[in-house]
């Protein structure tokens, strides 16, 4: 199955190529179908590949303990996600897994390599959307860790806010 | 076992830009954190006894400081399981089997109490309690605790208190405390108190002869209720020796933030018996019935004149004093109140009932639902303001009659 050109050009990753880019880059993409529950990646998995969800959901979650998840994120239509597959080979940090019946279309680190290689210019501009989509999550990652060390520091009773824990008696 | 990920705090000073950074485990921020009390050895635990509300309490005192902390039955389960095997999670499992529920925020109260105090094992509190030494700037920044802290500045402390109150009880200060002592005053008072009846007659003609010398009479009155004052704190301290325990501080601030006053820091007679607290806290107002009945027999035994009237009047002011400050109900932590708390084992009575206020409205539609604790809570407030009203009815037609005195 061919992806659409049009569809393409609403990724805000491929947002700056032109039809031409557009066209090389979907030649690369190969097609994924994950019914609702299908785990398309877990935490700890290789990273090999960047995935662009053309329609459905998926839920990307982290391990916390026993059966516990935290919910990271939800990407829906138009979304991608697994980014830092196309750099690094190391274990992926979060789980990928579908909420409903969703179709994908999964982008290669080797494919990747190949349009870093072969087509410099747009690479440069995906690179591009790709640094400021990072940008963008890492700050959503700040203040998710900010709140939990303020929770945690509130639990353990980190506050500089009781001034008057002390007890006293001062006879008048 | 993999050792856990430090986390960096960074804490600003209160007054210029400056900062600090110190370290912490990251399991001191999550549920695995595992407190630690200070060794046995460094702190004393007392068990108050049991309130007329059902309430347990206990003062837990810091051995190397003098450092106080007041702990509720729940929070005295908690402390016995700070010994640095179990974790957070674990001992709010543990508290949930014993209580039946279980509020994370009753844990993080509990420990800012305890760092507070210096009571948590050194290497846990060190971080926290510089951050805790040194508030955020921004809350330092707001109107109202420059306010606060310009008040502060106004008190004073004396350094060593408990090594003078030492020495004055040896040199003498411990034949206060006897048996013979108490009944003498008591015969004194009552000598006076009958002169004051017969002197009661000319009371008018007293308050004329002040009335036309006021600065005169209003100098000495005040001069003598300072130094009752002073003697009346000193007494409390020299008190608390006479029972063995240590005075913190003697010092000068404004009580619960509005009324400037003398005091003596004797927390530490809460690790003695409740017997020992009731005496210090009548202790005090002795000194202003003593003074007041010499004064009174002063006049008793003095010509007719502006001598007689003001010594008539320093009685009246100084037995006024030692009433009011035996009074409980003003709203206020005299010694009055301090005697109701200690007899109802409720320490944090006025506390409690000033933070039932805002709630008072909701218990009322309610009646029924309101528990025993919160209906002497209510009591309390009820007397505190219906007093403070009488009281300031009588003295602003007290002070509207002296005024007129010195109009004409």
């Amino acid at each position: 199955m061919p992806i659409a050109i049009d569809f393409l050009q609403n990724v805000s990753l491929f947002q700056d190529l032109d039809t031409a880019g557009l066209s090389t880059l979907a030649a690369l993409l190969v097609s994924k179908k994950a019914p609702a529950g299908a785990v398309i990646f877990r935490e700890s998995d290789e990273s090999d590949a960047l995935y662009v969800l053309q329609a459905g959901a998926v839920v990307i979650s982290k391990h916390i303990q026993g059966p516990v998840d935290v919910v990271l994120t939800t990407f829906r239509d138009g979304d991608f996600f697994g980014e830092m597959g196309l750099f690094d080979a190391a274990p992926r940090s979060a789980t990928a897994q579908a909420k409903v019946d969703s179709i994908l279309w999964r982008l290669e680190r080797n494919a990747f390599l190949h349009i870093i290689s072969d087509h410099p210019e747009i690479a440069a501009k995906v690179c591009y959307r790709l640094v400021s989509v990072f940008i963008e999550r890492l700050r959503s990652t700040n203040d998710q860790a900010r709140e939990a060390i303020r929770w945690g520091l509130e639990a353990t009773g980190y506050s500089p806010a009781a001034s008057r824990a002390l007890f006293g008696r001062k006879s008048t | 076992m993999q050792e856990p990920a430090k986390l960096q705090l960074l804490t600003r000073s209160s007054e210029d830009s400056a900062f600090e950074i110190f370290e912490i485990d990251s399991t001191q921020a999550s549920s695995r954190f595992k407190p630690k009390r200070r060794p046995a050895a460094e702190w004393d635990l007392k068990r108050q006894p049991r309130g007329i509300d059902g309430s347990l309490h206990f003062v837990l005192k810091n051995l190397r400081d003098d450092r106080y902390v007041l702990l509720s039955a729940q929070e005295f389960f908690l402390w016995e399981q700070f010994d640095g095997r179990n974790s957070l999670e674990e001992i709010a499992r543990a508290f949930h089997l014993a209580f039946g529920a279980f509020d994370y925020s009753l844990i993080h109260g509990f420990l800012n109490k305890l760092y507070h105090a210096g009571l948590l094992d050194d290497h846990q509190a060190r971080g926290p309690q510089n951050a805790l030494i040194s508030p955020p700037a921004r809350t330092r920044a707001d109107l109202r605790h420059r306010l606060v802290d310009t008040w502060r500045r106004l008190a004073f402390r004396t350094s060593d208190a408990d090594r003078f109150c030492s020495m004055v009880y040896r040199c003498g200060g411990f034949l206060l405390f006897h048996p013979f002592i108490f009944w003498l005053i008591v015969a004194v008072a009552l000598v006076a108190f009958a002169a004051a009846f017969r002197l009661a007659a000319h009371s008018h003609q007293f308050g004329r002869l002040m009335s036309a010398q006021p600065l005169l009479s209003t100098g000495i009155i005040l001069i003598s209720l300072l130094i009752a004052s002073v003697f009346h704190v000193l007494i409390h301290a020299i008190a608390c020796k006479a029972y063995g325990r240590r005075v913190r501080e003697l010092g000068f601030f404004l009580l619960q933030g509005i009324l400037p006053t003398f005091y003596a820091d004797v927390t530490d007679i809460f690790m003695a018996s409740r017997r020992a607290r009731l005496m210090v806290d009548l202790a005090g107002p002795l000194v202003e019935v003593v003074f007041g009945s010499i004064a009174m027999l002063g006049a008793y035994l003095s010509d007719p004149g502006i001598g007689q009237a003001i010594l008539f009047g320093t009685g009246v002011f100084l037995w006024e004093s030692a009433l009011i400050n035996l009074y409980p109900f003003s709203f206020l932590e005299l010694d009055g109140y301090n005697i109701l708390a200690d007899l109802l084992a409720m320490p944090m009575l006025r506390k409690q009932a000033l933070a039932l206020v805002p709630n008072l409205g909701q218990l009322m539609r309610n009646p029924s639902a309101i528990q025993r604790v919160e209906l002497i809570q209510i009591a309390y407030l009820a007397l505190c303001l219906v007093s403070v009203f009488i009281y300031l009815v009588l003295h602003l037609d007290a002070l509207s009659t002296l005024l007129s005195f010195s109009w004409r």
